[in-house]
């Protein structure tokens, strides 16, 4: 079994798509082909590699309430592709949005659907996700917690000669137990899909969220603005002004 | 302020500014958003991207009433429009709040009026539906009162579309 991830995130590194893609990974088997999806220029070194493949895993965010510009194009050259070399492979789609409702995602699976159907290919369905980007910051947090460890023990054992002590220890549990928590419905729909891309069954759709309730996520996504906005300068620009265009 | 967003091409252009107060061509010849949230945080209302497209949000921003002329595309817009939308997002605020009992950001130039697609080329009745939904979810992002989707038989109707 050959399967495609194609990560639609426009951003270089360390984008959600990025990392749900990366949990799917996980949990599928088989021959696993990384694709970064950013420009027109990988357009054709993505097409070449389709024929042969069983399955396409779409990572991709919502923008505008629909498919990204720059993947639209991209879909545009895989329809005649697909059609041209009588490809008929299974398409997954992970999207993410930033606001909290999994369910903003609806009208881009429901134009992936419409794209397989245009171009002959079998849509797997897939799953939308809210509150993406900070569902991403639980990676970092992870890290962050994992480092944090790590120089806990190793101070402990130059200053007692106790490598592992329990308190760090069970700080370090606690603390990614929550990071799960938050994950558990991504992790959810994305080990099911999995069992259905293995099995080339189609999944259906499914939505779900960082599992965190709404006003506390506004409260959050505010805050991570005001601070971004406050070291990038925009903050003292006009932030929130009606500005008027100079033509 | 009425503006007409399309992807018509040239052709078209007369017939376009008579019906509106300004006109937006999607032709293309600019760059994709990059997600890089510089239109809220860096520079308010204005892209890194010295293009054409560089003030779209601010244009769009002014508009009470849009008229998005598209090709379809899967049920969605064309993507040379798409584009322009996609670097758009500056027309509202980093800050988020509820409208539509769903999270949304709050309004850079506040209420507006209509947000109009008129829809041409080949289009199954389910990408139809799709159409109207998304016309629908872009109104209450953008902070429309109303939204309102016409399926064109050909570009004849056009006129009496606008």
């Amino acid at each position: 079994m050959r399967t495609i991830f194609i990560n639609g995130s426009p951003k270089k590194r360390f984008c959600a798509s990025s990392y749900f893609l990366f949990l799917q990974r996980l949990f599928v088997g088989g021959e696993k082909v990384n694709e970064h999806l950013r420009t027109k220029g990988d357009y054709q070194r993505i097409l070449d590699r389709l024929p042969g493949a069983d399955a396409v895993v779409f990572g991709l965010p919502l923008y505008v309430d629909g498919v990204p510009s720059h993947v639209l194009g991209f879909l545009e050259e895989m329809e005649r592709f697909c059609k041209e070399k009588a490809l008929h492979l299974k398409v997954y789609v992970i999207a993410n949005n930033g606001f909290i409702e999994g369910k903003q995602n609806e009208p881009l699976m429901q134009m992936m659907e419409h794209f397989c159907q245009r171009a002959g290919l079998t849509w797997g369905g897939g799953v939308g996700i809210g509150g993406g980007v900070m569902l991403n910051v639980t990676r970092i947090l992870f890290f962050i917690q994992a480092g944090l460890l790590m120089l806990n023990l190793l101070l402990s054992g130059i200053q007692t000669g106790n490598f592992l002590p329990t308190g760090p220890l069970y700080s370090f549990l606690k603390n990614v137990a929550w990071l799960l928590y938050f994950n558990l419905g991504v992790l959810f729909y994305i080990i099911r899909m999995s069992s259905a891309i293995r099995k080339g069954q189609p999944v259906g759709k499914g939505y779900t969220r960082i599992l965190i309730p709404s006003f506390v996520f506004i409260l959050f996504a505010d805050l991570f603005f005001i601070i971004i906005s406050l070291f990038e300068g925009g903050l003292f620009r006009g932030w929130l002004a009606k500005k008027k265009p100079d033509r | 302020m009425k503006l007409i967003l399309h992807d018509l091409g040239e052709g078209y252009a007369e017939l376009l500014e008579r019906k509106a107060d300004r006109v937006i061509a999607a032709d293309g010849k600019y760059a994709p958003c990059q997600g890089c949230f510089g239109c809220w945080t860096k520079h308010p209302a204005e892209c890194f991207m010295k293009d054409k497209l560089q003030q779209v949000c601010r244009q769009l921003g002014e508009a009470d009433e849009t008229v998005v002329v598209t090709k379809n595309l899967y049920g969605g817009y064309s993507t040379a429009v798409k584009n322009v939308l996609d670097r758009s997002i500056g027309t509202s605020t980093p800050f988020s709040t509820y409208r539509g009992r769903q999270m949304h950001h709050t309004l850079r130039y506040g209420k507006k009026d209509l947000w109009k697609v008129v829809v041409y080329g080949d289009i199954t009745e389910a990408e139809k539906a799709t159409f109207t939904y998304t016309a629908e979810r872009n109104a209450i992002n953008e902070g429309y009162e109303r939204s309102q989707v016409l399926f064109l038989k050909d570009l004849t109707e056009l006129e009496a579309a606008l």
